[in-house]
Parts: C-alpha cells; structure tokens; sequence
C-alpha cells in the first residue's frame, strides 16, 4: 500500500516544558459484539497494513479472554502482556510491548491472563486508556473481543470513530445492534451530569422499561422533559458518537449493502450516524494466512482479501490527512 | 437526526437537497429492500409495524420526488417552512451534519477505485462490480449477459465460455456496465484468456 501521508512528519520529543511534543496516536478500537465476526483478523490484518505502509502502529489485544491476536501476527510467545498490568506487575504500559516481524508493528498482547478476574477495575481502565492514548505510535488499533461488558464499552470509547465489525447472518446483525445501543447509553449516562437523567438513562437501557422507552428518540423526549440542558448535551453526545462498520465475510452484493442498511437502520432507529468503511469479501486466503500465523497483506498482497483490507486501511489512513489539515484528531 | 415523523423527503430517503434521479432511484430501492419483510439489516430491531410504517413514508417521498413538478413544489413549501422556523426539532448544525452526511455517501457507489495499473483478470472485475453493490442478476439486465457466464468471467472458468468472440464481447459489455473503460479492459482480460485458454480446454477435454 502507498502511504498517502507522509511518515516523517510525527516524531516524539520533549518541549522545554517536559510535555510530548508529538502528537496523539489515532485510536481505533474494534468491536463488534459478537464473536467469531473476525475482529482479531482485521485488527492484524488493518494494523499489518498501516506498518506496510510507513506508518508506527500499536495493536492491541483487549481481549483478556480469548487472547489471539499476537497469534494472527506471528508472535507465538510475547512474554509481556497487558495481564502483567491487569495483576499490578507493571503500571507501564508502554514497556509491555514487544515487537512483531512486520516492522512498524509492536503489539501490547493479551496472554497469560488471569483466570478468575481477567478484566481490570474502572480505575485501571481509566489509567490503561490514558497510557494507550499517550503512546509513541501513530495508530493504536485495539482488539475489543466479544460482548457488551463495561470494559469492552469503555474501550470503545477511546477514540470517537470505533469499529463495528458484522458479517450477513442474523445473530451478528443482533449483537452488533445490542453493542451499538449499549455503547451509546454507557457515553450518554457519562456525558449527563443530572440525577434524573441518568436514572432515565439507566432505565431506558432496560429495553422492557416500564415507561416504553425504546429508542434514543423516545429516550430524548423524556430528558428533555426533565432538564432543557440536558437535553442539549443529549443531542452533543449523539453527534459526537460516529461508529463505523466492516461488512466482513462479504460474498455477494447483497452482504454489500448490508453496510448501507445498517446505517440506515442506526440513523432511523437510533439516531446514530455510522459511517460504513467498507467490506472485505469471503476469501480462502484469508484462512490461509491464519493457518500461517502471518496478516494476509503480508503473505498474500494480490489476494482479494488483501486489497479489500488496505482500501479500508486507506480511510483509516485519510484520519492523519484531516489531522494534518487542523481537524482534531480522535485520541 | 430527527423521528421518522419530522424527517423531509430527502431525509427520509437519505439522500442530499440536490440529489440527482439516479441517486433517487438508487437510494428508494435500497431503502425499500432495507425495511423489507425479509431484511437482514433490520433484524432484530425493525418490527414489522415500524417497517410498514417506513415503506410507506418512502414511497411517498419516492412519489413526490421522482417528479419533477412535485418535487419543485416540495422544494419550494420546504424553504419557505424554513424559513418561519429553522428546525422544529433539533439545532440546525444537526441538520447540516445529517445532510453533509447523506452527500458524502447518498448511494451505494461510494467505495473507490484505487486499483490503477495491472491486468483486468477475474477477480478484479469481481472487485469492481462488488464496489458498485451489482449482482450478476442486475448486470445482466442491462448487458443481456447470462449470469452463469458472467460469473465464468470472472471466476476465469474459460472453457466453460462460448468462443473467443462473444468471449471479447461479453467483457466489453461487463465493463461497460461497470463505467471502466470497455477496450482497455478486453485487451487485458482477452491476454490473459489467450495465455491460459488452451491450456485450460486441454484439461477440461481430457477423459477420464
């Protein structure tokens, strides 16, 4: 892939004052709600390609339960994990990464997790985002894992353009939806600053609540009902979530659109705006780069597979371009 | 951003003020098959009454915009209702983030092409007709091409073709249809089809 920024442009140092001279990395988490939708593939496989194209990446596998991803990238044994954060061996976070063989690429793996309380405490989250957000890398791509556990929400709120990945079947439209509607009551219920309004808020995300609240919609005319302000802050909480979609395991043009539909469905019944990225079609190489523990754009570049990931890798890229043009960046 | 009941035409088809007929037509369709009885885009969260409820809304806007006199009626009824009152609903920065939106994705053509150079082999018409959300069904509408020998183009299954000839024509048509450039892309299909033609027909011919 041609990198169509240039990569000497973010360099880390220290001002006199002792703050990072550099800018923050563009964080991307992916998730998806359901497992199996390959979330860990495209992880590797948009993060592989960022590095193929010059860029400095950091891919990070959230996923404390089902760790892979440093598997997906050829790192059979990464020695250091987020694990050693997670249990108090380390509060470094940056000294937890460990190179893959793409260069460009480190990884912050996942292995070695503790069986019993995998997931770190609120706290731990909030200083882990904070580290993740301050690392020297110009992209930081998070591997979210399954599910719809507080944890997963708040990592998919570590930078404003998260990924939801679906592929054509029923049960992953179904939990895409449920991550989706989560993730958007977990920001809402910490962007109101009133009582009652988060009660509401709390309530609604019952979706057999008492008071028949089933869309952000409904959800909107009773906060404003409660408080005007909050109201307001409401509608600024729901512009700033943008979530975007991977259609994966495309086959046809029908799985095509779906992203389409999808965001029709966001926009008319959830009143979210997802932008759709783009779709990577079913593609035997992809198996087989799995089989061999390397990222597709790596081992098969001319793969169908291949070329659909670096042209969504391409959009990705195009946030250092809108960066560079004065937008603020999502970190 | 605004409930169903207080979106325009334009939004409720998603699409921008200035959208084009095609952009329409293309944009009605998708919304209908979005909000149909058998979507998989709606599952789960589209009940049956709601996605009544948004067909009929489309086909109205549908009616009201895909004629023109209507439509300029509408459109003239909407900028004057705009200007007693900006939004009945929401800010009106809401409204330009919606339609900024809606143009920079109004139809399902919005994945670029960046493969430039290379052969036109199979899987990169494939690519191609998959950016543009075509099947073999709609492509052949428009081409009169078999979809079985559509999907024999680009699945490079050459001794499954008709002879050299139609061959060529076939993928004329097919990129044609496309918007590529119909000679470029035979030129390169038809080297690739010289180069491994024979040698497919020898193992296809070959008996048990």
């Amino acid at each position: 892939m041609t990198a169509l920024v240039g990569t000497g442009v973010v360099r880390p140092g220290r001002v006199a004052t002792g703050a990072p001279a550099r800018p923050l990395p563009i964080a991307i988490p992916v998730g998806g709600g359901k497992g199996g939708v390959g979330k860990t593939f495209l992880v590797a496989n948009l993060a592989a390609a960022l590095a193929r194209a010059g860029h400095r990446v950091v891919a990070v596998d959230a996923d404390l339960e089902g760790a892979n991803l440093h598997t997906c990238l050829g790192v059979s044994d990464p020695g250091p994990s987020l694990a050693d954060f997670v249990a108090g061996r380390s509060d470094d976070v940056a000294s937890l990464l460990v190179e893959t063989p793409i260069p460009n690429l480190r990884i912050l793996a996942a292995t070695h997790g503790h069986f019993e309380h995998p997931q770190p405490g609120h706290s731990e989250r909030v200083r882990l985002m904070r580290q993740l957000r301050e690392l020297d890398a110009e992209f930081v791509l998070m591997d979210l894992g399954a599910g719809a556990h507080p944890a997963v929400l708040d990592y998919f709120m570590i930078g404003e353009g998260g990924i939801v990945v679906i592929t054509p079947e029923p049960t992953s439209l179904e939990n895409a939806y449920s991550f989706l509607r989560a993730a958007f009551y977990r920001r809402l219920q910490l962007a109101m600053l009133s009582h009652r309004v988060r009660d509401a808020v709390t309530l609604a995300m019952d979706e057999r609540n008492e008071r028949g609240i089933r869309t952000p919609f409904d959800l909107l005319r009773e906060v404003r009902a409660l408080d005007p302000a909050e109201g307001a802050r409401f509608v600024d909480t729901m512009l700033a979530f943008r979530p975007r979609l991977i259609v994966n395991e495309a086959r046809t043009a029908e799985d095509v659109k779906l992203g389409f539909s999808v965001r029709s469905v966001c926009r008319k019944f959830f009143g979210i705006e997802a932008e759709y990225l783009g779709y990577v079609n079913h593609d035997d190489a992809a198996r087989r780069s799995v089989l061999g523990r390397r990222p597709v754009v790596e081992v098969y570049p001319r793969s169908d597979a291949a070329i659909y990931l670096e042209r969504v890798a391409r959009k990705l890229e195009e946030g250092l371009v809108r960066r560079g043009e004065g937008e603020e960046g999502p970190a | 951003m605004r409930p169903l009941s207080e979106q325009s035409h334009y939004e409720v088809l998603e699409i921008p003020r200035d959208a084009r007929s095609d952009g329409i037509e293309r944009a009605y369709r998708l919304i209908l098959a979005t909000y149909s009885e058998q979507s998989l885009a709606g599952y789960s969260v589209v009940r049956g009454a709601d996605a009544a409820a948004i067909r009929e809304r489309v086909e109205t806007a549908y009616r009201v915009l895909s004629d023109v006199d209507a439509r300029r009626a509408y459109d003239a009824a909407l900028s004057a209702d705009r200007r007693v009152e900006p939004s009945a609903a929401l800010p009106e920065p809401v409204e330009e983030v919606v339609v900024h939106r809606a143009a920079a994705a109004a139809g399902v053509e919005a994945f670029e092409d960046f493969e430039e150079g290379g052969e036109y082999d199979g899987a990169r018409l494939r690519r191609a007709r998959l950016r543009r959300s075509l099947d073999f069904e709609e492509i052949s509408g428009k081409t009169k091409v078999n979809p079985s020998y559509l999907a024999f183009l680009e699945d490079e299954r050459y001794a499954e073709l008709p002879p050299r000839v139609y061959v060529r024509g076939f993928v004329m048509a097919y990129a044609a249809c496309l918007g590529l450039d119909p000679v470029a892309v035979a030129a390169s299909y038809m080297r690739r089809y010289d180069a491994e033609q024979p040698r497919q027909r020898r193992r296809f011919s070959r008996g048990p």
